[in-house]
């Protein structure tokens, strides 16, 4: 009886020594096990921020799309050893033939015997319902440890509308390109692991930080691009492209009192949704990082430094040496060989001699410190992947006084459209060069605002004095003998400039005369600017390559479109107000006001009392019916994706002009 | 409860009140843990079995009806039936073969109307007795030989196989536990408790060599604890960290979040313990395991009180019963054991096991009531 109860004591004391030793010896490290275990796997990656433009219209937005995961463990529970591999083989023919995948692959993966492995990452709507189907325990065999996970995916609603500045993210989550990487860590947010607890089948039941959600989202990003003006400016590129059958080109708007940039377009471009059919080539941001020979269009610049420093003046007269001047030994030619010309015809006419005289009167050095003044040689902030300065001096000493004539008309210099355009804004600005800005606003998904761009002078450049008389000379151009006629808007006094620049070959290192960089640059209206416009166009073929008549008509219907857009009046004089102007047209007739009116903004936009009836759209794309809208002089907000159903205000209602209207798109069913 | 006429006046003076008092909390815990076993988090949302514990006390109810019948009957007639007894038993266990279901693999109930009962548990209150009478027909104080044990060994083997063959390894073992606990209140050779544990020795690796694959796994697992979790270590495992994440004192009643969310494996049937300890701690274990070495210690008091060898074996053998179901089920719940299907005496669910613990209690309450009427049974 006693060895039976030592027996029992013993046994009893062998168990209970067993807990102790777990719960309370090797308690900590069981603990851990087990908080590691309810843990494990809850990254939860946080949504990723909005891109929108100026008007809050989304251009990249991330959107849930479902992955299917399997636990092969709980998929293959109970199953005898020897019958593993045939029933492997079973579920994976069932589980290939929902998602559309090989077999093999499939039986590989559950052959592992992982608790967790992705079977197929964005599954379709069908797909998914095959797999519910296979999930359903009603059926004989239903098939475990199936999981369907959202997953997010980024959506571009617009397509390549600023493709090449917003850039894609790549499936792992990363930004890639354009503003989708330089801001990649704001918009992505913080992928943490959230401290929350998983059942067995790891699926989350609780956790500490989701109502938190909101913080861990990524911040959205409003940049000063207008989609409205951008769609314009990348159509008329892209048609500008392809009738010269030139290699690419780039068009950057600015607005002049703000230095904000309203559209950055480039061609080609390409679906930022389909990204991984496109090449490097269609995705380069060419406005930002292609530096390039600016030719004629930097006259301006040479001119109002020379003006600046009194060296010349605008009532002077310079002999242009009938088109043939030899410097060293380099000869300079003009197109159009002329004797004496003042100031004024030398811009208008862009005369390489003429400008030379001046900038050899100015002096090389003078001449470098005055485009260095505005912005040239020197990278933007623009906070953009890529910062490009372009060269003033390729060859790193001062110029010799050839170096410092071709400069003045810009060979041996190259630029970034973006400088170029910003430099421009400087005239149109009163002298004063601003930074460019891209990103207007960063505010958390909460909607608190973290970042908020306001305009930053750099320096003065020139004084407003010498800036007017600049944006003077450059009306000229677009004016009777002017090389950018092609460009005048009418009804508008526009200051701008041509450039027809040869291209270095590479193969020789000689310019040659087959390869040119049309550009034609300028501000609109001349004595109030409000857009500061850059077309360039990279080696056109067809016909023509001047840029006065490859970019000039470009630029004319962009500007054109776009002050409409904006609801700027004709002249540029004081705003009208159209309530009143519709009210009494009696009084108005045959003033000057009523005469400015005729010209190019087009009567529907201007019918009954002072307004614009939403136009009928519904049914159509959301490119077509945004550039419907835009036309109509509406700024168009976009929601959803498909086709359009409704808008806000409904069709045919009465807005005013540059008022917001929404966009409903539904998919069609 | 037992007021019944067949009482004798005596007996019922003698109730055992200890023993009926503990058995009683026992249940009443056993209950309480299976609720919060089945309490568990469904998605999103705690929805409960609640029709598990409920049923288990549909079941106590049962139990304790049958008890007290069998309480009230002297155990004396039980011995007269004796071998009938068992027949009967080894005979509900060929029934098995022919009309069993198969769960998961292995044969074990009988299905009789709208409940499945199995036999086997029942066996083991049958070889009880047997044993019993065995021991009682042949009164003897000098030692027992091998040859002595012999009559005794084929009692046990025969049902043993029998379980041992559906195939259910830990019912066949409890039986053999048994035989070995009631042998070992009898004198035995020291020749022949030799040759017995040699024996073993040579058995141990021939039954391994004939054990089934996933019996075979579970051994390698217990020996070789880290190597296959996901597989045939899962449930000792993860029965452990439930342990383990209760600590000293747990982490409170329906609090246990290893079994909410369902990480403890086959938390009602083989593994109740795990979602106690992580409740109550080692606090709550050392409790638990004081009730059972109570009701193991007692039924040795009562054994050795018995008026009669009968009642002595009868009262041995249901410690034993209770002793080595639960030691054997705390031990593979603390990775001291290979995993064997077990159940913890009165908090695993189940008719059929809540029905045998109550009848061994039955047994013991009987055997201690009527202990005052002969002699005493120590010097067997």
């Amino acid at each position: 009886m006693g060895v039976l109860c030592a027996l029992l004591a013993l046994g009893l004391g062998v168990v209970l020594t067993g807990a102790y030793n777990i719960e309370v010896r090797d308690g900590d490290g069981w603990r851990s096990l087990a908080q590691r275990q309810r843990t494990r796997r809850l990254h939860v990656t946080p949504k990723r921020g909005t891109i929108y433009d100026r008007h809050n219209t989304p251009l990249a937005v991330s959107v849930e799309v479902p992955s299917v995961s399997v636990d092969a463990v709980e998929l293959l529970r109970g199953i005898q050893e020897e019958y593993i591999s045939m029933r492997v083989q079973q579920y994976a023919t069932r589980i290939a033939e929902a998602l559309h995948l090989p077999v093999e692959v499939v039986a590989k993966k559950l052959a592992r015997h992982r608790r967790f492995a992705w079977l197929k990452r964005r599954v379709t709507t069908e797909e998914v319902a095959s797999v519910r189907a296979l999930q359903n325990r009603r059926q004989r065999y239903p098939v475990r440890g199936l999981m369907i996970e959202g997953e997010g995916r980024r959506f571009y609603p617009h397509r390549s509308l600023a493709s090449s500045l917003l850039g894609f993210v790549a499936p792992d989550g990363m930004g890639k390109e354009g503003i989708e990487l330089a801001l990649d860590t704001q918009l992505r947010g913080r992928p943490e692991e959230i401290r929350g607890l998983r059942d067995r089948a790891g699926r989350l039941i609780f956790a500490e930080g989701i109502q938190d959600e909101a913080a861990l989202a990524g911040h959205n990003v409003v940049l000063t691009i207008d989609q409205g003006i951008q769609f314009i400016a990348e159509r008329e590129l892209e048609a500008a492209v392809r009738t010269h059958e030139a290699r690419s080109g780039s068009i950057v708007i600015v607005d002049p009192s703000t230095g904000e940039i309203l559209a950055m377009a480039n061609a080609p471009n390409y679906n930022p949704n389909d990204y991984n059919v496109s090449s490097a080539q269609q995705r380069r941001n060419r406005a930002n990082i292609d530096s390039f020979e600016p030719g004629s269009t930097f006259k301006v610049f040479a001119m109002a430094t020379a003006l600046a420093a009194k060296s010349v003046r605008p009532t002077d007269t310079i002999y242009c040496e009938e088109g043939r001047m030899p410097i060293d030994n380099v000869v300079i030619h003009d197109t159009h060989p002329s004797k004496w010309l003042n100031p004024t015809q030398i811009i208008q006419i862009s005369s390489n001699i003429g400008i030379a005289k001046i900038s050899l009167g100015l002096g090389g050095q003078k001449l470098y410190d005055g485009l260095r003044r505005f912005g040239f040689g020197t990278a933007t902030a623009l906070p953009l992947p890529g910062r490009v300065a372009g060269t003033l001096r390729p060859r790193g000493r001062p110029w010799v006084p050839v170096e410092t004539a071709a400069a003045a008309f810009g060979q041996g210099v190259s630029v970034t459209n973006v400088q170029l355009t910003m430099a421009l804004a400087a005239l149109a600005n009163k002298g004063r060069l601003l930074e460019p800005i891209i990103v207007k606003k960063i505010t958390d998904s909460t909607g608190i605002v973290l970042h908020e761009a306001s305009p930053k002078v750099r320096r003065r450049v020139v004084s407003p004095r010498i800036a007017r008389l600049v944006a003077e000379m450059m009306s000229s151009v677009t004016e009777g003998e002017g090389t950018g006629i092609e460009a005048a808007i009418p009804g508008f006094r526009v200051a701008g400039k041509t450039a027809t620049a040869q291209k270095i070959d590479p193969a020789t290192g000689r310019y040659n005369d087959t390869h040119y960089v049309a550009s034609f640059m300028g501000f609109v209206p001349a004595a109030r600017p409000r857009l500061a416009v850059s077309v360039v166009i990279d080696e056109p073929m067809a016909g023509t390559t001047a840029g006065g008549t490859v970019a000039g008509p470009v630029f004319r219907r962009v500007v054109e479109m776009s002050l409409r857009y904006l609801g700027v009046r004709p002249r540029g004089t004081r705003t009208m107000n159209l309530t009143k102007l519709a009210k009494t047209p009696k009084e108005l007739k045959g003033t000057n006001a009523a005469a400015r009116l005729t010209e190019p903004v087009p009567v529907a936009a201007y019918t009954g009392r002072g307004g614009v009836r939403v136009p009928k759209l519904q049914g159509q794309a959301v490119r077509s019916a945004v550039q419907a809208l835009v036309e109509a002089g509406l700024i168009p907000v976009v929601r959803g994706s498909g086709r359009l159903a409704r808008t806000e205000p409904p069709t045919g209602t009465r807005v005013a002009r540059g008022s917001k209207v929404t966009l409903v798109f539904e998919p069609q069913t | 409860m037992m007021r019944g006429p067949v009482l004798q006046g005596r007996a019922r003076d003698h109730f055992d009140w200890p023993l009926f008092l503990v058995t009683a909390v026992i249940a009443v815990l056993g209950v309480v843990n299976l609720y919060s076993a089945t309490s568990v988090y469904f998605g999103t949302s705690r929805s409960g079995l609640s029709e598990i514990y409920i049923n288990q006390l549909y079941w106590l109810a049962i139990g304790g009806v049958v008890a007290a019948g069998v309480a009230a009957i002297d155990y004396r007639h039980f011995e007269r039936f004796g071998y009938l007894i068992f027949v009967a038993g080894v005979f509900s266990l060929a029934l098995v073969f022919v009309l069993a279901q198969d769960v998961r693999g292995a044969a074990r109930w009988i299905n009789i109307g709208s409940f499945s009962f199995q036999p086997s548990e029942f066996m083991k209150i049958c070889l009880i007795i047997a044993l019993a009478k065995f021991l009682h027909d042949d009164p003897r104080h000098e030692e027992r030989s091998l040859k002595d044990l012999l009559v005794p060994a084929v009692i046990t083997l025969v049902p043993a196989l029998m379980v041992a063959s559906q195939p259910d390894l830990g019912t066949a073992i409890v039986l053999v536990l048994i035989f070995l606990s009631v042998v070992a209140i009898t004198r035995v050779r020291r020749r022949t408790v030799l040759g017995f544990l040699g024996s073993v020795v040579v058995l141990v690796p021939l039954i391994y060599e004939y054990a089934l694959p996933y019996q075979r796994a579970r051994v390698t697992a217990f020996l070789n604890p880290g190597a296959d979790l996901s597989g045939a270590g899962y449930h000792a495992y993860h029965a452990r960290i439930a342990i383990g994440n209760g600590g000293a004192l747990g982490q409170g009643f329906m609090n246990g979040i290893q079994n909410q969310y369902r990480f403890v494996p086959d938390q009602y049937t083989d593994f109740p313990y795990p979602v106690f300890a992580e409740e109550w701690g080692f606090l709550g274990s050392m409790l638990l395991f004081g009730l059972y070495g109570f009701l193991v210690l007692w039924s040795i008091r009562i054994a050795s009180l018995a008026r009669d060898r009968f009642g002595t074996v009868i009262a041995v053998g249901c410690g034993a019963l209770i002793f080595w179901h639960a030691v054997i089920n705390l031990g593979m719940a603390s990775g001291l054991l290979p995993v064997v299907g077990m159940t913890l005496p009165l908090f695993s669910y189940g008719g059929s096991s809540v029905l045998t613990v109550l009848i061994a209690i039955a047994l013991l309450m009987n055997v201690s009531m009527r202990r005052h009427g002969g002699m005493s049974a120590s010097g067997l």
